[in-house]
């Protein structure tokens, strides 16, 4: 072979090997049993693997898409003073809100402009606002409703964790809309209410008691013991049922050397970390299964974010509740966190009080800042009101160096340490690591006081039932379209249809290796684009086919016949094809999820399609004339 | 060798007029549809609105769904069956406090098969103002996409290829359309992106035939411009008809075998590139000679 040949050939070996290789998480993951997927939950890889596969949307594996808009009416309402909601105020929200909905304007502008028209002072119902004239109070309601917004955001991801689903995807949209995506969910009910409860935030006093805390951890240890034996001998006593004693008693053993495994494998990891602010207790104990999964320090339990799923799985168990003292309660920090600064990140899960000292009703206002003893740090600002300093200053003043957890819906958010009594209701809450931090604490902070209501303006969901079948039929329906396509090209162009053949195998190959590159998620629609890909990308070899047929009526050799039908066609192609992939990229610009999918799917399909059609036909004709001269083609 | 049509020489362009009737009258058909039911048939995607797709474990009746429901007052309801037996797609056109009808709803089907009875399989409520605004997006999508080929086809050939090209575009979206509305069929979200890629799809036809065009002024210069665009037809016929056929295959097997809810979409794909490949043939290139008398005649 040429060298120019060469290089062809290893090009096009080189691609379908890259391709072979992306595409393989995604047939490895897609091949996962439920077992072994629970199996690679627990070791925290399957976060890694899901990051490099096509994932099926929502349509597919079942879930619920919303989109939340604030909800201006009941907001404003509630802003407005107390005993102040009269005919006058009320007519003008209304009327306000339907001018905007109707006439698709923006809503603030409009409020402003009714409220100037019918000579109402704005500052006369908002009081907590500006005082100043009407300007300036709705330039404030619209701050107040933006930070609704962002309220009803982090109110939202902080909950979802409670769905149990995976990778839900929050997001904003626009000004005032929040989308929310979860998969697999089976109770859509419970997931819209818990979407749209209000939020639950406390000041809660960490039990800062290494004793309780061991004992707890002890007593979740032996908890635990007994469990996982009441399930050896359940798995035991079902095999002697089943007339196999000994394959039970296996099952038992394999139980048992996993969990010196991972005893083993945190010994190593820890140990590689060489770090002495955590203490791993009980490693290698087989009768201590929980101390060996964790560590402690400062009083809390630190969990390695791959042992997370886990342990929340088991201590949701009811077994667990008695090993918890009635006046206590075990509670998950809000996210991962790299504590020691090594890469490892880790869940905190704190020992509080039951009861909280305070809730979030009597904050008025928090905002991020700066201050602190340089004046350098991030700090937020967090004021209370009268009823809720008096006890602040009391809490403050019995608990000085003790840590009080801000808890926002069930997960500890931070939990600062009191330094001294807080007599004024003005407390600053230091050591926030960033910007970002501050303001998403003083967020959270906000979100216990003030309701951020918002109403559901869209909504699909579709059952996992509905999206097996899909999955099911979308792809028969590509197979069986994919299998008449390509046997009518062997049909009609013979030899070379084969060649059009395997052009289209590795056309489908490679849009499938782009869209697990890119993470991409494969929706109902994206099949049908899949299949539509299908049927229109062989066009290019049809175009080139019927080039070539013409060059040989007009007697060319097949060399030539073959230079000739690729030299014309390919200007037609790209004009042809660039006209759909615009409309894919329009598509792709405006489609809502599903439609994406069908964009993206089209527009890799079509420009995948010219590589293959075009570059990797070309090349098996290369080497067919290369040798021989060909005096027949089959086409 | 195979070949559909052997050296093909058919008269297209002389027989334009009949086309072009023929055209008009399926266009006109789809508009008086339209009028007739008032407007163009949107799903809740662009009208807001609640959609349940339920399931029934027994036996169930439309009958029995349609009464149970009436007992709601909701006059708009609309419920047909859906696909397999015991399956219905429902749908209301107000959203006024969903959560309230959704649990309304959920105890009309508990009434009619029991607490387990049914499983709703898929629910979809768009509220009145995304909808409109989803209406708009569509809208201004297709005009986008239009706009986007105008100029690129001004660019790649001339404009009046591109002027052409749109009327097809236009001509094709509309019979589609027309279709739809004579069906009953609604308009929703996935059959605009199938609109949109019809239209992708049908320049794909034209620009094959008018790069054909374009090749042959440049060689067969003794030629009248209409025999040159019949010949280029002509010579590009087995391609059009092999790739609308492969294309066809695909489409009419996610049709038949892909599911009730793509069907719609499917079904508009379908239309569109038959629509499309006819008109390729016999609308857009019809406007070029049409087009260009009129140049000639300037010139003159």
């Amino acid at each position: 072979m040429s060298g120019k040949l060469w290089t062809r050939v290893s090009l096009v070996v080189l691609l379908i090997l890259i391709a072979a290789y992306v595409l393989y998480p995604s047939i490895k993951h897609f091949n996962l049993t439920d077992s072994e997927k629970k199996v690679l939950i627990e070791e925290g890889k399957l976060e890694a693997l899901e990051k490099k596969i096509i994932h099926p949307g929502l349509d597919l594996q079942g879930g619920m898409h919303v989109v939340l808009e604030v909800d201006l009416e009941k907001l404003l309402k509630s802003r407005v003073r107390q005993g102040g909601l009269d005919d006058k105020i009320t007519n003008l929200i209304e009327s306000s809100i339907k001018d905007a909905t109707e006439n698709d304007t923006e809503f603030f502008s409009g409020f402003k402009r009714l409220a100037n028209a019918s000579d109402i002072r704005l500052a006369l119902y908002f009081p907590s606002y500006e005082k100043g004239p009407n300007d300036d109070v709705v330039a404030a309601l619209e701050k107040d409703a933006k930070d609704a917004v962002d309220r009803a955001e982090e109110i939202i991801r902080n909950r979802v964790d409670q769905f149990g689903v995976s990778e839900p995807n929050i997001q904003r949209q626009g000004e005032w809309r929040v989308i929310v995506e979860l998969a697999g969910v089976t109770n859509q009910a419970q997931a819209r209410s818990l979407i749209q409860a209000t939020a639950l935030l406390e000041f809660v006093l960490v039990r800062e008691d290494s004793q309780l805390l061991q004992d707890v951890i002890n007593r979740i240890d032996k908890a635990w013991v007994e469990m996982d034996a009441e399930k050896a001998s359940m798995t035991g006593s079902d095999a002697a049922v089943a007339g196999e004693t000994s394959a039970g008693e296996e099952v038992s053993i394999t139980k048992m050397d996993t969990t010196v495994d991972e005893v083993s494998s945190l010994q190593q990891l820890l140990g590689e970390e060489g770090s002495d602010s955590l203490n791993v207790q009980g490693a290698g104990d087989i009768n201590r299964p929980f101390s060996s999964l964790i560590s402690v320090g400062s009083n809390v339990i630190w969990i390695p974010k791959k042992n997370f799923r886990l342990i929340q799985r088991y201590l949701e168990k009811p077994e667990f509740k008695e090993a918890i003292p009635s006046d206590s309660r075990l509670t998950w920090g809000s996210e991962a966190r790299d504590i020691q600064g090594d890469g490892q990140e880790y869940y905190a899960l704190y020992l509080l009080k039951n009861e909280a000292e305070l809730t979030g009703d009597v904050v008025t206002d928090a905002k991020e800042a700066m201050g602190g003893f340089s004046g350098a740090e991030f700090v937020v600002h967090v004021t209370m009101n009268g009823e809720g300093a008096k006890k602040w200053a009391e809490i403050t003043a019995a608990n000085i160096d003790k840590r009080v957890a801000i808890v926002l819906d069930d997960r500890v958010q931070m939990a600062p340490v009191i330094r001294s009594k807080i007599s004024d209701g003005r407390t600053q809450i230091e050591g926030l690591d960033d910007i970002t931090e501050a303001k998403h604490m003083a967020i959270v902070l906000r979100a216990g006081a003030l309701p951020a209501p918002m109403q559901i303006e869209e909504e699909r969901s579709v059952g996992a039932s509905l999206g097996a079948d899909s999955v099911r039929q979308g792809t028969n329906a590509a197979m069986v379209g994919f299998i008449l396509v390509v046997i009518f090209m062997a049909f009609y162009y013979r030899g070379s249809g084969l060649i059009a053949d395997f052009a289209l195998v590795l056309n489908l190959l490679f849009t499938m290796a782009i869209l697990a590159g890119l993470g991409a998620t494969l929706t109902l629609p994206g099949i049908a684009g899949l299949i539509l890909t299908v049927g229109m990308s062989v066009d290019a070899n049809v175009l080139i086919f019927e080039r070539i047929r013409e060059e040989i009526h007009k007697g060319k050799t097949v060399r030539a016949a073959i230079e000739a039908g690729y030299g014309k066609a390919i200007t037609t192609i790209l004009d042809a094809n660039i006209t759909t992939i615009l409309a894919a990229l329009v598509l792709w610009q405006f489609g809502t999820g599903t439609v994406k999918g069908f964009a993206t799917v089209l527009f890799w399909g079509i420009l995948s399609s010219m590589v293959t059609a075009i570059f990797i036909t070309r090349t098996i004709y290369n080497i067919m004339t290369e040798r021989h001269t060909l005096t027949k083609l089959s086409i | 060798m195979l070949q559909f049509i052997k050296n093909a020489h058919i008269d297209f362009v002389g027989n334009r007029k009949i086309a072009i009737t023929i055209s008009v009258i399926l266009i006109a058909f789809g508009i008086i549809s339209e009028i007739f039911r008032g407007g163009i048939n949107y799903s809740i995607d662009f009208e807001g609105g609640t959609l349940i797709q339920v399931r029934f474990t027994n036996d169930v009746q439309v009958s029995q769904v349609r009464d149970a429901m009436n007992t709601l007052n909701k006059g708009d309801a609309v419920i047909q069956r859906f696909g397999a037996d015991n399956e219905f797609l429902v749908r209301t056109r107000s959203v006024e406090n969903e959560e309230a009808q959704l649990e309304q709803i959920r105890e009309v089907f508990a009434g009619i098969n029991g607490e387990a009875g049914y499983e709703i399989r898929r629910l979809e409520t768009v509220g009145p103002k995304i909808g409109k605004e989803l209406r708009g997006d569509a809208l201004s999508a297709i005009l986008v996409a239009m706009i986007g080929i105008v100029i690129y086809i001004s660019i790649r050939f001339q404009f009046m290829y591109a002027i052409g090209a749109i009327v097809a575009l236009i001509h094709d979206v509309l019979i589609t359309l027309g279709a739809f509305s004579e069906l009953n069929m609604e308009i929703s979200l996935t059959v605009i992106a199938a609109f949109l890629t019809i239209v992708g799809y049908s320049l794909n036809d034209t620009i094959v035939v008018y790069d054909r065009i374009r090749e042959n002024v440049n060689t067969l210069r003794k030629e009248s411009y209409k025999d040159i665009v019949n010949i280029s037809i002509n010579e590009t016929l087995n391609r059009t008809l092999i790739t609308s056929g492969t294309t066809m295959m695909a489409v009419v097997t996610l049709w038949a075998i892909g599911g009730e809810v793509i069907r719609p979409f499917a079904f508009a794909l379908i239309i569109g590139i038959i629509v499309g490949t006819y008109s390729s043939i016999f609308i857009a290139s019809p406007i070029l000679i049409a087009w260009h008398g009129r140049l000639a005649k300037k010139k003159k």
